[in-house]
């Protein structure tokens, strides 16, 4: 009797494998029982080509390319790396590969703005000729510190779909682990705002939060002694394209500028004005965006005041008016400062609003005391803001069906 | 009983949210939908059955048509400094008259919409700490919630399906991420039984020798008497030095690297041993071997520098002054540095040890990096294995923030399925 066939067959002869050595595919023929529930267990031709396929093209796939990302949409049907030039030979991992740098800006690889005239069309934030003339020239650097033929060139738009066919996604940089650091020490440490900061970096408003927040999260558990997970990490940041942290402060760095990690003045679309209106108006009518607002919705502000960064605005039509630069260092003082009065007038109120409540601490829970009124119920008396029970309004959390999971965590 | 369909399967290719080589082959073979030979209805649900195939796949139908809306969200990157200048007004201005007739505008990129179908999944926590790269398939991070390794902004949440707000920080507790997206330990039965005759040849020896092992107590063997390095020995021997520490400058720390740590410290060892007051026991740590090498060499070249009449300083190279300039000494210096932060981080972060559930020292699984993305939409620290969800996926010009393997045609044809006008 032949030995039976195992069902995880495959996978084990998969695991024990070597990275060098090819997966098996020798299976042997083998014709399985009619009215069996046992799936085919010979070599299909499915089968055999998607062994083809993983031992061809995509053994390029299993292991990260030291330094790059490794995408699908990097590669040809072949298994080539387009990008690559004729001198470039992916190291085996036996043999060391002396192609890490150490420079700091340099081995922080960053994606290039570069493409071709059809590849137009992926570029979503508007990098301006500034920002591209510094990335250009970073390169060119790098171009000429290591000699073409066996250094892989940054990638292209292309080079970073993960998904070939859908050519609207690729995968965008991250933080660099120095820009995240960076951006923690200028808020923490040098005191700026959020909006302050996020100007300076380039990144968004909730993105500087995030870093803030979750850079004072690792600290503390760097002074409580946990273990990080560092290996990870490493691996994880060498895999995806990350926007490297340019120090102007260092005195080689004096000409450039911040690189741009994301578009920070974001427009939400508004549904109102998702339509086509044709709206008649006279020629001589002067018709403004704020115009354009009312036409659609009449709650629609313009966009100078739905963008993140109105202060923004402000400051450009200030030295659009020509004053001088103590005059407008003044007035964006003055309006700093009178945001911050409000944001603490905001906090105390909500503060005077808690301690207003009463408050009976108990063993695990505290019994909190707020004021509620009858007519919150609303009208029809359906409203969810009422409390306690109501004729023809049952409690329903108890039943079965209901959703409980909760909707909201407080941090 | 009818048998359930595999979940990866040859026979229907389909993509599913995990990082396995049959994923990756799906996507290498998905393509673009057939418009011509099939009805609109066999196009919808080939569609909608690929494309649920891969978002939210666990999630029920029923469950996912509520989710479903037919608003997909966008944005526009604005310029302040257009807005600064202009009111909008100009845009208008004697339109009637003409003006803009001749004027050859770009058009403005078109908003992929149509593959943000499926942005109310993104907001999942199971799919989250998959987009994070936390889990290496939706089912296991799944898994991770159920199990209550994750937490959202502190507190347990044992819910797969809780829809996170903008804002909330979800962590993963940093040993399962390791687990699940490290390389997978190979458990081979000879392994096992070597695992298990080493332990009971220990049991063994620790019985034979009674309760307590004697102290390795070895006698110290005479240090033989060796003569002061000779100048030309020395500068050969710093010279290749200095190219290990070259070697080891350039190596990045990895399990790769390895062996130029190594070496680097065989020729320190060498090096010191050179000296006949240098013991091999005494200097031992870094630190003193460091001093140690910088003292010695000082000394060296100070004595090298007060006889100049040394018979090997004939050749034009000057072994008197340099050997060893101030930023060679730096360079040795840093490659101190490197060797004890990779003897720490090999020590204390990626050891080997044959307890934890992943292969050690951890490296990524395979084909990891194929599917190595982070969308916008999550700003993510590795160290701590915690994200924040930042706000909700959207679609912008040029761009969705929707991670979707499919065709933009296909993906127009799911949302039109879920409109239920069909």
């Amino acid at each position: 009797m032949p030995p039976r066939l195992r069902a995880s067959r495959f996978s084990s002869a998969v695991v024990a494998r070597s990275p060098t050595q090819p997966q098996s595919t020798s299976q042997p023929a083998r014709v399985s029982r009619e009215f069996s529930q046992t799936s085919c267990q010979q070599t299909t031709l499915r089968r055999r080509k998607f062994y083809e396929w993983l031992n061809g093209p995509g053994s390029a796939l299993r292991e990260p390319i030291p330094g790059s990302t490794n995408y699908l949409g990097a590669y040809d049907r072949y298994g080539n790396l387009v990008r690559a030039g004729p001198g470039w030979s992916r190291k085996s991992p036996t043999e060391p590969e002396p192609e890490k740098q150490l420079d700091e800006e340099t081995s922080v690889n960053e994606p290039s703005p570069e493409k071709s005239g059809e590849e137009k069309l992926e570029g979503q934030e508007t990098i301006d000729e500034l920002e591209m003339s510094v990335r250009r020239e970073e390169e060119s650097k790098k171009k000429t510190k290591t000699d073409e033929s066996d250094k892989l060139p940054p990638e292209t738009a292309q080079d970073l779909q993960p998904f070939p066919l859908n050519k609207w996604f690729r995968s965008q940089p991250v933080l660099s682990e120095e820009l995240r650091e960076a951006i923690y020490q200028r808020v923490h440490k040098g005191g700026a705002t959020v909006s302050l900061a996020s100007v300076e970096f380039g990144v968004s408003n909730e993105r500087v939060g995030a870093v803030v927040r979750l850079k004072q999260m690792e600290k503390e558990w760097i002074a409580q002694g946990k273990t990080l997970a560092l290996p990870y990490a490493r691996a994880v940041l060498g895999m995806l394209p990350t926007t490297p942290h340019v120090d102007t402060s260092r005195p080689g760095n004096r000409s450039k500028r911040p690189i741009t990690h994301e578009a920070i003045n974001d427009l939400i679309v508004h549904p109102a004005t998702r339509q086509q209106l044709f709206v008649p108006v006279a020629e001589s009518r002067k018709f403004t965006r704020e115009d354009a607002g009312k036409a659609f919705d009449n709650q629609l502000l313009p966009a100078d005041a739905r963008i993140p960064h109105p202060e923004l605005i402000q400051a450009e039509r200030e030295l659009a008016s020509g004053l001088s630069f103590e005059e407008r260092k003044r007035l964006a003082t003055e309006r700093i400062a009178q945001e911050q009065a409000k944001k603490t007038k905001e906090e105390e109120a909500r503060q005077a609003d808690l301690r207003a409540q009463k408050r009976v601490p108990q063993r695990r829970w505290d019994f909190v005391f707020k004021d509620v009124s009858v007519d919150s119920v609303g009208r029809n008396g359906r409203d969810p803001r009422g409390v306690g029970w109501r004729y023809g309004f049952p409690h329903e959390d108890r039943k079965k069906g209901q959703v409980k999971i909760p909707t909201k965590v407080e941090a | 009983m009818r048998k359930k369909p595999r979940f990866h399967s040859l026979k229907k290719l389909k993509v599913r949210q995990d990082w396995s080589r049959w994923s990756l082959y799906s996507i290498s073979q998905l393509k673009a939908p057939d418009l011509v030979r099939r009805t609109y209805f066999q196009q919808k649900w080939t569609a909608k059955s690929d494309t649920r195939a891969y978002h939210g796949e666990q999630i029920r139908e029923k469950k996912w048509r509520r989710m479903f809306k037919r608003n997909l969200p966008a944005v526009v990157p604005m310029d302040h400094k257009y807005l600064a200048r202009y009111d909008g007004s100009e845009q208008a201005a004697g339109r009637g008259a003409g003006v803009d007739a001749n004027e050859d505008k770009r058009a403005p990129l078109a908003t992929p919409y149509m593959q943000m179908a499926y942005f109310p999944i993104e907001r999942r926590l199971d799919t989250a700490i998959f987009r994070s790269l936390f889990a290496s398939s939706v089912r296991q991070a799944r898994q991770f919630c159920v199990h209550g390794l994750v937490r959202v902004n502190g507190k347990k949440m044992p819910y797969p399906g809780y829809m996170l707000n903008p804002g909330d920080m979800f962590q993963v507790e940093p040993s399962s991420v390791m687990f699940a997206t490290g390389a997978r330990k190979t458990r081979t039965s000879t392994g096992r039984r070597i695992a298990k005759e080493k332990a009971t040849e220990r049991g063994t020896a620790l019985s034979q020798t009674g309760q307590t092992p004697p102290p390795p107590t070895q006698a110290l063997p005479q240090q033989p008497i060796r003569e002061e390095p000779t100048p030309t020995e020395l500068k050969k021997h710093l010279q290749s030095l200095m190219h290990d520490v070259e070697d080891v400058l350039i190596a990045d720390v990895k399990a790769k690297d390895k062996q130029k740590f190594r070496a680097f410290r065989q020729t320190v060892r060498k090096a010191i041993s050179l000296w006949r007051t240098a013991n091999p026991e005494t200097i031992s740590t870094l630190d003193t071997q460091l001093a140690f090498l910088k003292t010695q060499v000082a000394k060296a070249s100070a004595a090298a520098a007060s006889t100049p009449s040394s018979p090997s300083s004939t050749s034009d190279d000057d072994p008197a002054g340099p050997l060893m300039s101030p930023d060679d000494q730096e360079k040795l210096k840093s490659a101190f540095e490197k060797l004890r932060f990779e003897s720490q981080h090999a020590s204390a972060w990626n050891a080997k040890d044959a307890r934890l559930p992943y292969a050690t020292p951890w490296r990524p699984r395979d084909y990891m990096a194929a599917f190595a993305f982070i969308p916008r939409y999550l700003e993510v620290n590795q160290n701590i294995c915690a994200a924040v969800y930042l706000r909700h996926p959207v679609a912008r010009p040029g761009l969705a923030e929707v991670p979707t393997p499919f065709h933009q045609e296909t993906g127009q044809l799911a949302f039109n399925w879920y409109l239920r006008r069909r």
